[in-house]
């Protein structure tokens, strides 16, 4: 597949984002053939360090999380501040065709980077912007992060919780890569109204208007005053055969039993336990609700003397039906994560291997992923691409405003 | 923004056959009709999509209607077509032949008795726009395997072991959680699908699958664990790292996020915002080094000062103060969120049992998505359909009385 064959091939994205969630949605852009310029100010993108500031990150000698948001762009770094820089963006906004933003409202009319005033400069220009909670309304000017707009805020964190147990905890940056897709799609739905009429446009999307969408069954529920209750703790199941249960190796079984009466006496084989079928206590279904504590407290004990991977072959010998509760660290060695396409290589020396985008085409296979720029690196390229003269972008650097 | 003609919605004009079930694919079908689609749901006659009955689920708000209905089959036409009946399989091809968009989630051998795959579809409309989504991807030990929300997306990408606290049990999800944001990859790839056509002419194969959608959200722990790197555990609320930054239980069980960085500056007034000025001279906690080498002494003794007033309380109590803390929301709060309305978020409906719904989250500038009425019922539309397809009262009887129509 020749590189000019992807479905977006020749369209000039500006991505001036930190963070995630509009990264991530300029990185599937690139992955589908987008050229796409990443404008940095002196200091970079803070993502570039997240690894290092947060503590919730896993600890790598490559800087893998910058690689994953910032595969195939280029990176020019521009003074927004300086009055030099800024009308150096304006020559590389006239030059393209989508401009990505994740500045909160007030920042971008300081930065005179608002709809209008980009369109005025290019009005093809397609502007996407993403914001924690909206382009109005009392939170629009709040940083919104992922944990805090996506999850807390859309009461997904209060109900992700077992009865009496703390709120759920996301994974890092879980809701800004999900959020990243409808970015993704508000961009494709208008650079089709671009081809059809000729205009340009302003899409986006909010953190908590992905969170509440990807809630949207308890969303809606809610819409009609209707709940769910807390999860009943694993000690305490309303089902102790729809329930999870700790192996000795500290991972959890997923029991699915949905035809019970049918696989109980190959519960009791697989636990070695044909004391249990015999057992008045869990002799029927409606004892064995009635005595769901109970149950799961046998169960609990049982499990927890045996590793995973024994409990996975005596299950499945046995024909009792489970969900697995893989690690991250499984899914690399996942033949089936290759298989889907999820898990590809890279041609980054210090890491072979990335995650694609999800979406998959039959018509053009994803780029593979290149080294993340180093701050600054294509600023000449960038630059004399979009006109500006040798001596121009020399002025630009002797300012500051072009590093 | 002025509210545009339907005709000015950006995918006015295109003909989508959603021949899914349950909740990821039926929700991109949803979105594509939000944006002015023509979505014909194609559905088996009698029950219908399995999802119709969700709502009765025991892992669902139970509600006297029909909500996640209204939610995932808005705007859509419906059509109650047998597929293992060979009399409707003249009716599917003239439906292909006219459409845009078709949109699956069997797995692939289900596919492949129904003579539903790719190719055979390319060979009735090489125009067309294919769209499948798996639990597992096209190919592979598991690809034919159902996949769902909870096993695929949270447990096979692991998030679900990844969401929790140390020690303690798995995360949980929430109902369809994952489907509804692999819904919006779905549309990605079929708006990728559909620039292409309107490149070369030609239609195509696009897809994602459960599983790689929840290792792309999954992205940054996959990506260390690519390296070899784990995610380090978090600590319980009642073993933190930090005191300061740690959850806290109010008396109505709720929790209080407490983000007390700058305690270097804030510690005298965090202790009397909370009421116990004292605290701050307690020679245990006197410095910033002091709280932080005792996070486990300091932690006891929040806990009960915390678990002594109600949420509303608290946050009138921090309001001010510059004590900073985070808001874990209740679904019950946003549903009245000013700023939810703000960022469009939901919207009205015309259906008198469920007049509130919630938007797709893409935004345009340069169109509204649509109102939405009533859920189609099965076969609503059958015959209406079948009149556009040129079908004539005999033959639309005929089909009836074979039982390939409902």
């Amino acid at each position: 597949m020749n590189e000019s064959a992807l479905p977006l091939a020749g369209l000039r994205v500006l991505d001036i984002s930190s963070f995630i969630a509009a990264p991530a949605a300029a990185v599937v852009l690139a992955d589908w053939g987008a050229d796409v310029v990443k404008v940095e100010g002196p200091e970079g993108d803070p993502n570039r360090r997240i690894m290092h500031d947060s503590s919730n990150y896993p600890k790598a000698e490559v800087n893998y999380p910058w690689h994953l948001d910032s595969r195939n762009k280029r990176s020019v770094v521009l003074d927004l501040k300086a009055p030099d820089g800024r009308a150096a963006l304006d020559r590389l906004i006239a030059a393209s065709d989508v401009l990505i933003c994740n500045f909160p409202p007030p920042v971008r009319d300081k930065l005179k980077l608002d709809y209008d005033s980009a369109k005025a400069v290019n009005p093809r220009l397609i502007y996407a912007s993403l914001t924690g909670y909206g382009e109005s309304g009392p939170d629009r000017d709040r940083p919104g992060f992922d944990v805090t707009a996506y999850f807390a805020r859309s009461g997904m964190l209060e109900a992700q919780r077992y009865e009496g147990g703390p709120p759920g905890v996301p994974v890092p940056a879980q809701g800004d890569r999900a959020t990243a897709m409808s970015l993704v799609s508000a961009i494709l739905m208008a650079v089709i109204h671009r081809d059809r009429t000729g205009e340009g446009a302003w899409v986006g999307t909010s953190l908590l208007g992905n969170g509440l969408w990807s809630c949207g069954v308890v969303a809606q529920a809610a819409l009609v005053g209707a709940y769910l209750p807390h999860r009943p703790p694993p000690e305490r199941p309303r089902s102790a055969l729809g329930n999870i249960y700790r192996t000795s190796d500290d991972r959890w079984l997923q029991l699915t039993i949905v035809r019970e009466d049918k696989m109980w006496p190959g519960v009791c084989a697989a636990l070695e336990r044909p004391d249990l079928a015999q057992d008045a206590r869990f002799a029927t279904t409606a004892d064995r609700r009635r005595h769901s504590t109970e149950l799961a407290t046998v169960l609990r004990e049982a499990f927890a003397v045996r590793p995973y991977e024994h409990w996975l072959a005596a299950l499945a010998g046995n024909g009792i039906t489970f969900g697995v509760i893989s690690r991250p660290q499984d899914v690399p060695d996942d033949a089936q994560a290759v298989a889907c396409g999820a898990v590809v290589d890279t041609a980054i020396p210090e890491m072979p291997r990335t995650l694609a985008n999800p979406i998959k085409l039959g018509f053009a296979s994803p780029r593979i992923a290149g080294p993340a720029p180093a701050l600054g690196e294509h600023s000449d390229a960038v630059l004399t691409e979009a006109g500006l003269t040798a001596a121009e972008i020399a002025a630009l650097r002797k300012t500051g405003a072009v590093r | 923004m002025s509210e545009a003609a339907p005709s000015d919605l950006p995918l006015a004009d295109l003909v989508v056959l959603d021949v899914s079930s349950f909740i990821a694919a039926p929700a991109a079908a949803v979105a594509l009709a939000d944006y002015g689609a023509d979505v014909i749901k194609i559905e088996p006659p009698g029950e219908g999509d399995p999802h119709r009955h969700n709502w009765k689920n025991a892992g669902y708000p139970q509600s006297d209607r029909n909500f996640p209905w209204q939610l995932d089959g808005r705007l859509k036409r419906s059509i109650a077509l047998d597929l293992k009946n060979a009399e409707a399989r003249p009716v599917l091809e003239r439906l292909v032949r006219r459409a845009d968009v078709m949109i699956v989630n069997f797995p692939p051998p289900a596919r492949e008795r129904l003579r539903l795959r790719y190719d055979d579809m390319q060979a009735l409309n090489d125009r067309l726009v294919y769209c499948s989504l798996t639990g597992y991807g096209e190919s592979g030990p598991d690809r034919d395997r159902p996949g769902f929300d909870i096993t695929a997306y949270f447990g096979r990408s692991g998030i679900l072991d990844a969401a929790r606290y140390e020690g303690g049990p798995p995360g949980l999800s929430l109902p369809a959680q994952g489907d509804r944001a692999t819904a919006m990859t779905l549309v990605a790839s079929i708006l990728m699908g559909l620039r292409q056509r309107d490149r070369t002419g030609k239609g195509c194969w696009v897809g994602t699958s459960l599983y790689a959608n929840g290792a792309w959200s999954n992205g940054t722990s996959v990506a260390g664990a690519l390296l070899g790197a784990k995610l380090p555990s978090r600590q319980a609320p009642d073993r933190p790292r930090n005191a300061l930054t740690n959850l806290y239980r109010t008396r109505d069980d709720r929790w209080l996020q407490l983000l007390l960085v700058r305690d270097d500056r804030l510690w005298q007034p965090f202790c009397d915002a909370i009421g116990h000025p004292a605290l701050a001279s307690d020679p245990r906690f006197a410095t910033r080094d002091d709280r932080r080498t005792r996070p486990q002494e300091l932690v006891e003794v929040l806990m009960p000062i915390f678990a002594a007033r109600d949420y509303d309380d608290w946050e009138k109590a921090l309001a001010g103060t510059g004590v900073p803390f985070g808001v874990i929301g209740r679904v019950a709060d946003v549903v009245a969120d000013e700023q939810a309305e703000h960022a469009g978020i939901f919207a009205d409906t015309t259906n008198p049992e469920v007049p509130r719904t919630i938007n797709n989250p893409i935004r345009l500038g340069f169109a509204k998505p649509r109102p939405a009425g009533p859920p189609p019922e099965v076969g609503e539309h059958s015959e209406e359909i079948l009149r556009e397809l040129a079908y004539d009262e005999a033959e639309i009887a005929a089909l009836r009385a074979a039982g390939a129509l409902g």
